[in-house]
């Protein structure tokens, strides 16, 4: 398929607000995004014309904000609806191996969703993980690095390089991605086998460290994950805001290139995609 | 509302009360006035008797609710019209699009860019985590209500010192640890809600903001210009349509209360004042109001602020020339049993008015459905100048639009006092060292890091943050002078984005003070690499009934006026906040500006932090004895009337020829010297970069040491260069440049000559720099 025939759906609900620079990074790839919001989906209060169907979409990209304000637990009102209207279609979508991307508040649905981590089935009933309150107990936007751990089962990095570390910027107050206790060390060496882990927070030497590198505590430095076959990453951190050099945060300091270090996964999703279908 | 006697019921199925004025006297005037909490003079009241008198009728309540409004300082500016006529209304130049909630600005052929800062000061000294997030939701409302999509938020803010012990605090005053505490978080979940990346502000302390804190709170917005509004109808017949969040009794005479003086019974009586925020009311709303601009189905807007519907419908309508009629049963409410005029003057949050007409009703009204935002047809535009309001088909309410927007406008008896014989020369109370002295202006409170604030703000939501207020080697960043973005998708032009104020100069010397906020804009936006295009000010002040305090203000305004004028910068938005008092004295004179710079090529912006060992380091300026209000003599204990004055010929100059220079990619790093002076400018570039440097400060001006590494003498920057670029950067700036020394080592040494006046390890000046606020708020980086 051509890149400009691919249906890119760039999701929101109220709340949400980091859309437009979602759709931009497609955008700029060549790639036609479109901006849907949840109702257009389900079809309440939409004019005929303003109605979407999720399986024409090849992407789903469930972009960062507060939806509905997050007062409950991040993401999990904007989850709650989706089960309740779209399970199957999303079921479907994703069964088909087409790409769903959930990027900080995004990771929050598609967890509370149980879409991610995906370890009993497509989509577990109740969620198997929570991405829980910072340690510091406070909203941090900071720099963050991000190490690549995959071994290329995520289709949003295939054109990373085996532990390339990249700047990627965090901003979030629930970033902690815990499992049930009783099982934690279980799941997580699941995760390794099944080769589900594609990011850790890392330090300027390349190393695993605490804060304020890993700005929310998260064990094992997990920034993020993808679902066992690939095609759904979840993560806290925000590529779309460097997807040009002159938004990473010490770019006045030297650099070699003009390309921010986020473009690179929106550049594998879609060259994926587009060889796929 | 009013007391016995002083009202009679009118005949209605709702409550409904005529007022009586005609026949009352002197005492039984300024009862109506104050049991109806309109905070009317007893001038002010015998207008309205006169007014009401020729038409032969009292007013009922919700009219002299809707006059207590209209009329108060908040919204007519009574006190201070007159003086900034004089002085800053006239600025004027071609980049200047329209005044309206916002001013509006040239961005580029294609794009607007907009701008306003205003105080939210009262409410958050009662309610500071309510307070600070309805102020971000009203700024935000401000640059909305213009066609522009909101892209900043700048937040100065104004606190007593954060180590005041308890018992020293006026009685009904909260601690400044609380304050600041609740600010920050208000801030901090509203406008990372609502999507709009904070910025740029400031945090200040000072025992004068210990019983009236200051929040200031800016907003930038970028529009197409096909897109953008203005705040009036387009014509006769068109629909009010109120979208938004309902109605309800928070925020009930807000604009009267912070027309007013703080008292210790302030939290008590006040608190209703007090609107509650909702952002994620909010965020769809920005959303669909900015939808229904872009398709141009609306014909004007404005935002409901201070004085709810009693203010916007009227100035919408009569703007455009015309008068309105609104029938307010048909406003939804939070909760049954608002009275009419409650539900008229309520400041209630998030709610936008638009005006439609027939045509385009129902695509207006099928938006804000799919955004789940209520909106509601409450009235229609009509050709006569009046305001006509009914209820369940009562009128309840029918003024001219002349009488009522017109208000009252003073010319107040102020004093002008002779500045240098005001302050006394005093001495130092302290001997100390300079190594010792910079350590400790590093670690005070208004200098020390404010990461711990600028971390809780998402500061790069939009994607579009190019420099960042932190800025530096990843880990160790320190405080730049202006942040940048990139606002519009297909040009790499930027807008620099700072603030600039001087309380302590502006107490000593208003006028110079009024100047010295205007060098201080300039010398931070050209910093970065940007030429200032405009700005947009909030004066904070005392009671203006006051003649000093009036007389501060005068000045103030003088000197910001002078220079903006001198520079050719419009400020085509402001605000003025007066009545900054509590029981324990005035807050310090506070004149705010919000500055506005543009960059050719943000790729091309400059940061503060130092960037190679061997580069050479300039002075760019002159340093004078200037003592007065800085830093280090607030450190020492020393007073002096003398107070960093601005050649505008001088500032205008360096300016042209800084930027020449860095348009020439000569400059590797900048950074202005304000606070704390010279010796603080550097650090600050040697923490951000990890760098050490050595100057020798024996090539300036003949003074003492202590005066040529912490005077805050205006028009300075230091820069960074290449040793190749030197001669280069030399001729550029021919007489205004000074070499001081050079990039190199993991030490800040300063010297004079063969002696060592300053040596500090990079880790030492960092450490005491950014530990303050961490230890005194809590948590730990």
């Amino acid at each position: 398929m051509k890149l400009e025939d691919l249906k890119i759906c760039i999701l929101r609900i109220e709340g949400t607000n980091c859309e437009d620079e979602s759709f931009q990074a497609f955008k700029r790839l060549g790639a036609n995004p479109e901006m849907v919001h949840l109702k257009q989906l389900t079809g309440q209060d939409v004019l005929e014309t303003e109605k979407r169907d999720l399986m024409d979409f090849h992407i789903l990209m469930i972009p960062g904000g507060f939806s509905s304000g997050d007062y409950v637990r991040a993401g999990a009102i904007w989850a709650a609806r989706m089960k309740s209207k779209l399970s199957a279609p999303l079921t479907e979508f994703v069964r088909e191996g087409r790409a769903v991307l959930g990027v900080c508040n995004g990771f929050q649905v598609l967890v509370e969703m149980g879409f991610l981590p995906g370890l009993n089935g497509i989509m577990s009933s109740v969620p198997d993980a929570v991405l829980a309150t910072n340690e510091s107990s406070r909203f941090e936007c900071r720099p963050t690095l991000l190490k690549y751990e995959n071994n290329y089962t995520s289709i949003f990095t295939q054109k990373l390089k085996s532990g390339q570390i990249l700047l990627i910027p965090s901003a979030h107050a629930e970033g902690k991605l815990l499992f049930p206790p009783e099982k934690a060390e279980k799941i997580y060496q699941q995760l390794e086998d099944n080769d589900q882990i594609v990011f850790k927070y890392v330090d300027p030497d390349g190393e695993y460290a605490g804060y304020p590198w890993n700005p929310n505590g998260s064990p094992h430095n997990i920034a993020g994950i993808c679902n066992p076959a690939g095609n759904v990453l979840g993560m806290m951190p925000h590529p779309e805001r460097v997807f040009h050099r002159f938004t990473h945060p010490d770019w006045t300091r030297g650099f070699g290139t003009d390309i921010g270090d986020g473009r690179v996964i929106f550049e594998s999703v879609l060259e994926h995609v587009c060889k796929k279908f | 509302m009013a007391q016995e006697g002083l009202y009679r019921k009118l005949e209605a199925p709702f409550p409904l009360s005529e007022i009586l004025l005609s026949g009352a006297d002197d005492e039984q005037l300024k009862s109506i006035s104050s049991k109806s909490g309109t905070g009317l003079s007893l001038d002010e009241m015998k207008m309205l008797v006169d007014y009401f008198g020729n038409l032969g009728r009292n007013p009922t309540d919700v009219e002299l609710q809707s006059i207590g409004q209209a009329w108060s300082e908040h919204c007519c500016y009574k006190s201070s019209k007159q003086i900034l006529k004089e002085f800053v209304f006239g600025i004027d130049n071609s980049q200047v699009i329209d005044r309206g909630d916002a001013g509006v600005m040239e961005f580029d052929e294609e794009n607007a860019y907009s701008l306003r800062i205003e105080s939210h000061n009262h409410p958050s000294a009662v309610e500071p985590y309510g307070g600070a997030a309805t102020g971000i939701g009203g700024i935000v409302r401000d640059v909305l209500c213009m066609g522009c999509q909101p892209i900043a938020l700048i937040d100065p803010l104004f606190f007593g010192m954060l180590d005041t012990p308890v018992y020293e605090l006026p009685r009904g005053t909260k601690h400044p640890r609380y304050l600041f505490g609740g600010v920050v978080s208000g801030i901090r979940d509203y406008g990372n809600r609502i999507g709009v990346p904070t910025i740029s502000g400031g945090v200040f302390f000072d025992d004068s903001y210990t019983g009236n804190c200051l929040v200031n709170v800016g907003c930038v917005g970028i529009a197409r210009k096909e897109h953008l509004y203005k705040n009036r109808v387009g014509g006769v017949g068109d629909n009010l349509v109120l979208v938004g969040g309902r109605t309800g009794r928070d925020g009930i005479h807000g604009v009267t209360f912070a027309s007013a003086v703080l008292t210790g019974e302030s939290e008590t009586e006040s608190r209703g004042a007090v609107q509650l925020g909702d952002p994620i009311t909010k965020e769809p709303v920005i959303h669909a109001v900015l939808e229904v601009g872009r398709r141009g189905i609306i014909t004007g807007m404005k935002d409901l602020g201070g004085g709810g519907l009693s203010c916007v419908c009227g100035e919408l309508a009569y703007a455009a020339g015309f008068g309105v009629e609104v029938q307010l049963d048909r406003v939804p409410l939070k909760e049954e049993g608002l009275m009419p005029w409650e539900i008229w003057v309520s400041e209630s949050q998030e709610r936008m008015m638009l005006a439609v007409t027939d045509d385009n009703l129902e695509e207006v009204l099928h938006v804000f459905k799919l955004n789940d935002v209520e909106a509601n047809v409450i009235g229609r535009v009509i050709p006569e100048q009046v305001a006509r309001v009914f209820f369940e088909g009562v009128k309840i309410l029918e003024l001219e639009l002349k009488f009522l927007t017109g208000g009252p406008e003073y010319c107040r008896p102020r004093t002008i006092r002779e500045p240098s014989h005001h302050v006394f020369e005093k001495a130092p109370s302290r001997q100390i060292g300079h190594k010792e002295a910079l350590l400790e202006l590093l670690a005070s409170q208004n200098i020390c890091s404010r990461d711990w604030v600028i971390r809780q703000y998402d500061h790069e939501v939009r994607g579009a943050t190019v420099l960042k207020p932190l800025q530096g080697v990843m880990g160790h960043s320190c405080h730049g002078d202006a942040s940048v973005l990139k606002p519009v998708e297909d040009t790499w032009k930027g807008l620099a984005i700072t603030t600039a104020v001087n309380p302590w100069v502006t107490a000593i010397d208003p006028y110079r003070g009024g100047k010295a906020v205007m060098d201080e804009m300039c010398r931070n936006l050209v910093a970065v690499g940007a030429r200032p295009h405009s700005f947009s000010n909030c004066l904070n002040f005392g009671n203006p009934e006051i003649p000093k305090r009036l007389g501060e203000f005068h000045e103030a305004v003088r000197g910001m006026g002078e220079a903006a004028a001198k520079l050719d910068i419009p400020t085509p938005s402001g605000n003025v906040s007066f009545y900054n008092e509590s029981e324990s004295g005035s807050v310090l004179p506070t004149a705010v500006v919000l500055g506005v710079g543009i960059l050719p090529d943000v790729r091309k912006a400059i940061t503060s932090d130092l960037k190679s060992s061997g580069n050479q380091i300039y002075l760019v300026g002159r340093t004078e004895p200037e003592m007065g209000g800085s830093s280090y003599n607030r450190l020492v204990g020393a007073k002096s009337p003398l107070v960093p004055d601005t050649d505008l010929g001088v500032l205008k100059t360096s300016m042209d020829a800084l930027l020449s220079a860095m348009s020439q990619g000569l400059v590797k790093s900048c950074h202005d010297i304000s606070d704390g002076g010279l010796a603080v400018a550097i650090s600050e570039m040697c923490i951000g970069g990890q760098l050490g440097a050595e100057v020798d400060i024996e090539v300036l001006e003949n003074l003492p040491s202590e005066i040529l590494l912490f005077s805050e003498s205006n028009t300075r920057w230091l820069v960074e260069l290449t040793p190749s670029d030197a001669e280069k950067f030399e001729e550029i700036l021919g007489e205004l440049a000074t070499r001081l020394g050079e990039v190199g080592g993991s030490e800040l040494v300063i010297c004079s000559d063969e002696e060592i006046l300053i040596n500090i390890g990079i880790a030492d000046l960092e450490s005491a720099w950014h530990n303050t606020l961490w230890k005194l708020m809590g948590g730990s980086e």
